[in-house]
């Protein structure tokens, strides 16, 4: 696999040095990892700019790593459908508040992925349109993709098991 | 090697003649009127061309790699081949395998299954069991047919599992066949450690 | 989603309270689609806000078919993932098997042998047709056109029959490995296979004459549903409905993995985005996707038999012919199967081009036998969310066929 997004990761670094914590390029992603408080900022960088033009928010997702802090974090691949490359843009999000600002302005894609993260996860993105639960039920209880919330655990709705 | 990027016909401008719809009703009715006269030829003639089976009593035949029901294979002496390592329990991915080991006296085959249940109705088929299977001893059947009315009952034992040997020749062979497709060992072949 | 799903909402009474002279008072009528509907194939509950017959908005409800794809493979180890993402898309679920595959495979950084390579392609490439096939002609049944929907269902019966050929079961394929194929080409698999494909030729010819200018299919599809280029890359959609749009993204040409860079097929672009576009985008990659399997069938002919397997004992389960008689390859069967294969810590991205668009698999990993964390990025989702802006301001019986190319697989939307 070809490195195709360090030269956008390259410019991001020159244009906003204070918000970037750390980069890698690992088994060829190009790979940010940036102050959870920029990272609106970062993304509109990476739109924006000529050299990166990041039309695309391919993916949003979340990872729960259970016993470090900041515990989570939010996990947004770009893409670029006139220049052909990638970017993962990765922010940590404490568990409490375990919020961060969303995405929805910029790309519309960000909509029911967060909705996604905000159901499997519980983080919170402030400015959602309409936070609310996308593949789980109002009344579930708990967000089930947290490391902590248990495979077995049995929800009111669902019914018995046999 | 470098495509085309080939931008589709659109064929959406109709004459009045099409919208009329006439010109469609009868180049339907000639396609399946094709298709009629086929398949009625087929069935004259016994060649049929149509997919359609009447199920209980005309069966399809599988393909040889088909994955089934997996059972146990049952050696002559009544005894299954499996010597209830437990690898299949582990390579199950959803927890369908549950055995309980036992240990004969005598030569041979030391190690025996006690017990040896399969929950149908967690199984899916995966055949990973198979692949881990040390010793041939649980193989994917043909068997499809598994509807049952309640969910106990589809907690297979060991003795509803066993199949002879004989029967299950055609998954056997068709798993040998493999072999000669993996990567040759890594010496030459030095006589058998254990036979 | 620009305006708030807050329907019924209270309108203020304008003019003179004389009764007579008040326009007469009408109210949106809120309809409930789903989540069974006979015409939407796939669990889906639309909440359609009409004004007579025009969509003033409509709101998804999706994950009906929820079951914890994600937390699932999070318990097992990373070959106990494989038969799960069977059942993501399961009208092209080798696709779902390609994708965890190869990024289990980017972190490990194998590179599997080319015969490996070439059977990944053909069975991939037959799982896009069965797809297009089911897309195609599911809309054609909700249209009210059953005989096309039989020719549809026919030409993909002849698919599935040669998955099962290769594979051993018709859906729930579970054939791609990490770091190679379970079994090759069975011996009279490309005899079968090319008298196959001649077959689904005729009918797709037979197809295409049945509807691709019929006035009712044509009044029904053309101009609805549109999305516009410029929409499309805002949601990130991908797949058919991006190139419909006259956008010629592809992942096998925009980054081939794989031999696709070997390999000679077009893309096929529309350029309006609407429903009769996407139609014809299916048909002809459906051509294009068979002419690839023919190729793969030449060039795995030349290849001839031989191991289908990357030689790397850290995830080849050892050669079962050895294992029943060597006491070596008998403890690595038992260390392969209880431990799993250990991937490197790290993460990593890996996208293919599935049925529906940019199937994505991002995966992290721990150091350790049990994946971290396995994430899917369904096309499904990501192409359904744009469908109120697709339908708003159309008719009713728009959303039927402009839902049906959108192809909303339940198990991949829902996981």
């Amino acid at each position: 696999m070809e490195d195709h997004g360090s030269a956008a990761l390259g410019r991001l670094l020159a244009a906003m040095p204070e918000a970037i914590q750390a980069t890698h390029a690992d088994l060829g992603d190009a790979t940010a990892l940036v102050d959870p408080a920029a990272v609106v900022e970062v993304l509109r960088f990476l739109r924006d700019d000529a050299d990166c033009e990041f039309e695309m928010l391919t993916d949003l997702c979340a990872v729960d790593y259970l016993g470090e802090t900041p515990r989570f974090e939010v996990v947004y691949h770009l893409y670029s459908v006139t220049k052909n490359h990638r970017l993962r843009v990765k922010a940590r999000v404490a568990e409490d508040p375990c919020e961060i600002a969303t995405a929805c302005d910029l790309w519309p894609s960000a909509n029911w992925m967060e909705r996604e993260v905000w159901d499997l996860y519980g983080i919170r993105f402030t400015g959602h349109p309409e936070l609310k639960r996308l593949l789980l039920y109002e009344d579930f209880e708990g967000h089930p993709l947290r490391k902590d919330y248990p495979k077995e655990r049995r929800q009111p709705l669902v019914g018995p098991r046999n | 090697m470098p495509g085309r990027v080939i931008k589709v016909k659109r064929r959406e401008n109709l004459g009045w003649l099409e919208r009329t719809y006439l010109p469609m009703i009868i180049a339907g009715l000639a396609v399946t009127a094709r298709h009629f006269f086929r398949n009625l030829r087929g069935f004259i003639t016994g060649n049929r061309t149509t997919f359609v089976v009447q199920y209980p009593e005309q069966q399809l035949d599988f393909p040889d790699s088909f994955r089934g029901q997996p059972v146990l294979v049952q050696l002559d002496n009544g005894q299954p081949r499996c010597v209830a390592c437990g690898l299949c329990e582990f390579a199950c991915p959803t927890d369908c395998i549950s055995i309980v080991p036992g240990e004969l006296e005598g030569h041979g085959i030391e190690r025996y299954p006690v017990a040896f249940d399969i929950d149908m109705s967690r199984c899916m088929f995966c055949g990973l069991c198979e692949e881990a299977c040390p010793e041939e001893a649980i193989v994917m059947s043909r068997e499809v047919e598994l509807g049952k009315f309640t969910r106990g009952e589809l907690i297979y034992e060991k003795k509803a599992l066993l199949v002879p040997e004989s029967k299950l020749k055609r998954r056997l062979d068709f798993l040998r066949s493999e072999y000669d497709r993996e990567h040759a060992p890594p010496t030459p072949s030095d006589a058998t450690d254990d036979a | 989603m620009s305006s708030e799903p807050t329907f019924l909402t209270e309108r203020p009474r304008e003019g003179p309270e004389d009764d007579l002279e008040r326009d007469l008072h009408t109210e949106h009528q809120i309809l409930n689609m789903g989540p069974s509907h006979p015409a939407t194939h796939g669990t889906v509950k639309f909440t359609v806000e009409l004004d007579g017959e025009t969509v003033v908005d409509l709101d998804v409800a999706v994950g009906y078919l929820h079951r914890g794809f994600e937390k699932e493979c999070e318990a097992g180890t990373w070959y106990q993932a494989i038969p799960y993402t069977d059942r993501l898309n399961y009208n092209s679920s080798i696709l779902s098997n390609l994708g965890y595959c190869m990024a289990v495979e980017k972190l490990l950084g194998l590179e599997t042998p080319e015969r490996c390579q070439w059977l990944r392609v053909m069975s991939s490439e037959l799982s896009r047709v069965a797809d297009h096939l089911t897309r195609c002609g599911a809309a054609c049944l909700e249209m009210q056109a059953m005989t096309p929907f039989i020719y549809g269902i026919e030409a993909r019966e002849l698919v599935w029959d040669l998955c099962e050929m290769l594979c051993g079961a018709r859906l729930t394929s579970n054939y791609i490995r990490i770091g190679g194929v379970k079994h090759g080409m069975p011996k009279d698999f490309a005899r079968t296979a090319r008298a196959n494909i001649a077959t689904i030729r005729t009918l797709l010819a037979d197809f295409d004459k049945v509807v691709t200018r019929n006035r009712i299919f044509v009044d029904r599809l053309k101009g609805t549903g549109i999305l516009s280029k410029e929409e499309c890359i805002r949601y990130a959609v991908t797949g058919p409905l991006l190139r419909a749009a006259g956008v010629p993204l592809d992942v096998r040409k925009a980054e081939p993995y794989l031999v696709y860079d070997q390999i000679d097929f077009d893309v096929p672009i529309g350029e309006v985005g609407d429903n009769y576009d996407r139609y014809l985008v299916c048909v002809e990659e459906m051509h294009q996707s068979l002419r690839i399997v023919e190729q793969c069938l030449e060039r795995l002919e030349d290849l001839g038999d031989g191991p289908v397997n990357v030689d790397d004992p850290r995830v080849r389960w050892p050669a079962k012919g050895r294992v029943f008689n060597h006491m070596e390859e008998l403890i690595q069967q038992f260390k392969a199967v209880t431990e799993g294969p250990r991937v490197p810590a790290g993460e990593g991205y890996l996208a293919i081009e599935s049925a529906n668009g940019e199937l994505g698999f991002y995966l992290v990993s721990d150091g350790s036998a049990v994946p971290w964390k396995v994430r899917c990025r369904p096309p499904s989702l990501i192409n359904l969310a744009p469908l109120p802006l697709m339908v708003r301001g159309a008719l009713l019986a728009d959303i039927i066929p402009t839902f049906d190319f959108v192809n909303m697989i339940g198990g991949e939307c829902d996981r």
